[in-house]
């Protein structure tokens, strides 16, 4: 009889709090909107310094306020929920998560930003590219993926998901020093190249910190999933 | 629509039944003070009655009244109060008072239980007169002490203790558990739980239970009439010896109260003046339970007053 | 770790036939608030009424196991339940103040051990007072009756009932649920400051009140203690998934 009880407790779990269920769905959702709004301010900033697109700039940096209000809405509904349903455990951990997910998203968007303002100054100079670019793109590319890879992992309770992204953070590491080593070499080479080899390491640099936080974006994603705070930006 | 007809029709039953008895209680009242109020003054109060001239008064039938009250009541409190602890805190099987329940050993038996219960209801419904002629018998006859206050007294008692013990049950259930569990909590022994705090927060009801049997003494006759007889001896009210047979306070001597005395020369009487008596006496009567219970309420709440600092 | 005020080894509670604690076991930690949380009917405040043994001469209870309090079995035959009560006090539901004044209320228990001297139940009557934080609301009115008190007093006022008996473990059972907000956080607070000299154990339907104001939760789920863990723990990320589906309000 005992037994009939808990399971019938655990069988009306979907009913007893849904409007709490539907609020916390609709959250994850608006992060979700808002991880593929930073998605592709990531792609085309890169993409505006490879074309050398100015319009494309201007867009990124004036798009940053829909980034930026949308991270103040999501935080007003984390902070509604927690005062209005008082979440315990895997819902306060839900939110505590989202509140920290979204900040994340919003210094992407503002790494995105510089990349921008970085093409911009390097337009300004009139200076073509001093050579092509091949491993930043792929870097952005990497960066992207990583967002969304992170932000699935947060949805879903994918721990496994979450590690995939920390080992991909590697991969961009590796790949701004090789930028890094490569534009040195430019550098010793020729000394007018020395400007806007410096803005390009500051963008190679932008997406390497993005990429830190979409590890941290994971590491949110295990602490969700485990209650466990793990530290995978070594 | 119809439920607020209902409604209407219900209020007005239960005004008309309340009004019913307050019309015939202001009737009753009103007609035997209007007969009687005229003939009560001092000196009916304090003289002596007399046996075939007018005149006479009813002085030591109302002090025989108010002695007998105090003799029952000296029985009937401790005894009623005492059972109704019993039943309410110690004999119970811990339903209505788990904390303070005794160990099983030490209980009653459920059999013992409704036997005590039994009793109380069959002698709450017996009549009168039967307690007066087993009054006779035992208080009367087997003691040897014939007709006397004492007798009467426990005639009363035996008459009032259903009453009592009811009452008490029900002011001393009526105490919250949570009260007797705090004292439990503290420390406090049951006993001490009892006596502390169960008895002084049910001591209003307990007031009630004395006037209710109170107004019965003063009331009663046919268990009076073969216990405490139907006169008096000559009383000297200057003598306060108990032991002495024409001492007031002697409560081995035979004692018509009030009440008695009214029926008695309603039946018998040889004096002229029976209806100017018998109407005064009533009217008196009705006066000394009105004063008392007045008195015994505004004692009771002072007390409790005290005791509960409210 | 010091050792545990209260140890709790394989305690078991019958009603009848009605097995309402099944197999406890826990460690209570001295100066500390424990926090006993479980959905209506789970055991819990009978778990509670077990430790100053309460409800142990219930019609039909018996129990098995035992309840080591400093290291001493409190069911053992030996065992003087009054002393015990002394020693283990409670605090109920509703507050249940005697039907006296302030004053008397305070010095009942005082009194009942043994203390006459006028003076010495002057000192405890302020000192219980102001340990409640009642001292400076009351202190002009210690003769006027205790139930003229609001709720939230009268509440106080039955905690500095208890601690003028000098208690080592206080008992809560829902202490503030008849209580209003304002009343209620201040018998939490005062909750806060009391584990500094006592241990108290406290049972409440409130989730957020258990993660207020205790240090260690138990939670109980029909009659067995499901999961036990600092508050912090528990209602961050629990063990179980009973104690999960319970503080998430999945169920209960």
């Amino acid at each position: 009889m005992e037994g009939n009880k808990l399971t019938g407790g655990l069988a009306m779990a979907s009913t007893t709090r849904q409007g709490f269920q539907n609020s916390l769905e609709e959250l994850q959702q608006n992060i979700l909107r808002m991880g593929s709004i930073v998605e592709q301010t990531i792609a085309k900033s890169v993409e505006c310094l490879a074309k050398q697109d100015d319009k494309l700039a201007a867009e990124v940096v004036e798009g940053d306020v829909v980034v930026d209000d949308l991270e103040l809405q999501i935080e007003n509904q984390c902070l509604k929920l927690i005062v209005t349903q008082q979440p315990m455990a895997k819902d306060l951990r839900k939110i505590a998560a989202g509140f920290k997910i979204i900040t994340d998203l919003e210094r992407m968007a503002d790494y995105s930003v510089d990349i921008a303002r970085t093409a911009q100054r390097i337009l300004a100079t009139g200076q073509p590219l001093i050579k092509p670019l091949i491993d930043i793109p792929r870097m952005a590319e990497l960066a992207q993926v990583m967002v969304k890879q992170s932000l699935d992992a947060y949805v879903r309770e994918d721990t496994e998901l979450a590690y995939r992204v920390a080992q991909a953070d590697d991969l961009i590491d590796s790949l701004h020093n090789q930028v890094f080593r490569e534009l040195i070499v430019f550098m010793m080479e020729d000394p007018k190249t020395i400007k806007q080899a410096t803005h390009l390491l500051f963008v190679s640099r932008y997406l390497e910190r993005i990429a830190d936080h979409a590890t941290n974006i994971a590491e949110n994603a295990i602490y969700l999933a485990t209650g466990e705070r793990k530290e995978l930006n070594d | 629509m119809k439920a607020r007809l209902v409604d209407h029709l219900a209020t007005f039953f239960f005004w008309l039944g309340a009004g019913i008895i307050l019309v015939l209680l202001g009737a009753l009242v009103g007609y035997l003070l209007f007969k009687g109020c005229k003939w009560i003054d001092l000196d009916f109060i304090t003289r002596a009655p007399e046996n075939l001239k007018a005149g006479g008064g009813v002085g030591p039938q109302l002090f025989n009244s108010f002695y007998l009250l105090v003799l029952s009541m000296l029985f009937t409190v401790p005894l009623g109060v005492g059972a109704g602890i019993y039943l309410a805190e110690y004999a119970g099987n811990g339903d209505v008072n788990p904390a303070l329940a005794l160990p099983r050993s030490k209980r009653a038996s459920n059999f013992l239980l409704a036997a005590l219960n039994l009793s109380i209801e069959t002698l709450a419904s017996l009549p009168s007169i039967v307690v007066g002629l087993f009054g006779l018998l035992i208080f009367v006859v087997s003691t040897g002490w014939g007709y006397s206050l004492m007798a009467g007294a426990l005639a009363l008692t035996v008459l009032n203790l259903p009453v009592m013990v009811r009452i008490s049950l029900e002011a001393l259930h009526a105490v919250p558990r949570d009260l007797k569990e705090a004292s439990l909590a503290l420390g406090a022994s049951r006993w001490e739980t009892i006596w502390k705090v169960v008895l002084p927060a049910a001591f209003p009801g307990l007031v009630t239970g004395g006037i209710i049997t109170a107004g019965r003494v003063f009331g009663e006759a046919a268990a009076l009439l073969y216990t405490a007889g139907m006169s008096s001896p000559v009383l000297d009210f200057s003598d306060w010896n108990p032991l002495h047979p024409n001492s007031p306070l002697n409560p081995f001597r035979p004692a018509a109260t009030l009440a008695v005395h009214i029926w008695k020369i309603n039946s018998e009487g040889l004096i002229p003046d029976v209806r100017r008596v018998a109407d005064g006496s009533a009217a008196l009567l009705i006066i000394v339970v009105l004063v008392f219970n007045l008195l015994a309420r505004w004692l009771g709440s002072v007390l409790y007053r005290r005791m509960t600092a409210s | 770790m010091a050792q545990p005020k209260i140890t709790i080894n394989n305690l078991n509670f019958y009603y009848g036939s009605n097995r309402a604690l099944k197999d406890v076991n826990l460690e209570i930690e001295a100066h500390a608030v424990t926090a006993l949380i479980g959905p209506s009917g789970c055991g819990k405040s009978t778990f509670l009424r077990t430790l100053n043994r309460l409800n142990d001469l219930i019609d039909g209870a018996r129990i098995s196991g035992e309840i080591l309090l400093d290291g001493q079995n409190i069911y053992a035959p030996e065992v003087d339940v009054v002393a015990l009560r002394k020693r283990v006090g409670m605090v109920f539901q509703r507050p249940n103040p005697f039907p006296m004044s302030i004053y008397d209320n305070i010095a009942y228990g005082p009194r009942i051990h043994g203390i006459t001297s006028r003076r010495e139940l002057d000192g405890i009557v302020e000192r219980s007072l102001k340990a409640a934080a009642l001292w400076d609301e009351v202190a002009g009115r210690l003769r006027h009756s205790a139930l003229g008190l609001s709720g939230g007093q009268q509440q106080r006022l039955c905690i500095a009932r208890l601690l003028a008996v000098e208690p080592e473990v206080v008992l809560m059972d829902e202490p503030s649920s008849a209580l209003d907000p304002i009343s209620t956080l201040k018998i939490e607070e005062l909750i806060h400051n009391l584990k500094e000299k006592y241990t108290i154990v406290i049972v409440t339907h409130n989730m957020q009140q258990a993660a207020r104001v205790s240090d260690y939760t138990t939670f109980f789920l029909n009659g067995e203690m499901v999961e036990y863990d600092e508050t912090e723990i528990i209602f961050t990320k629990p063990r179980d998934k009973r104690t999960e589906d319970y503080i998430t309000g999945r169920f209960g």
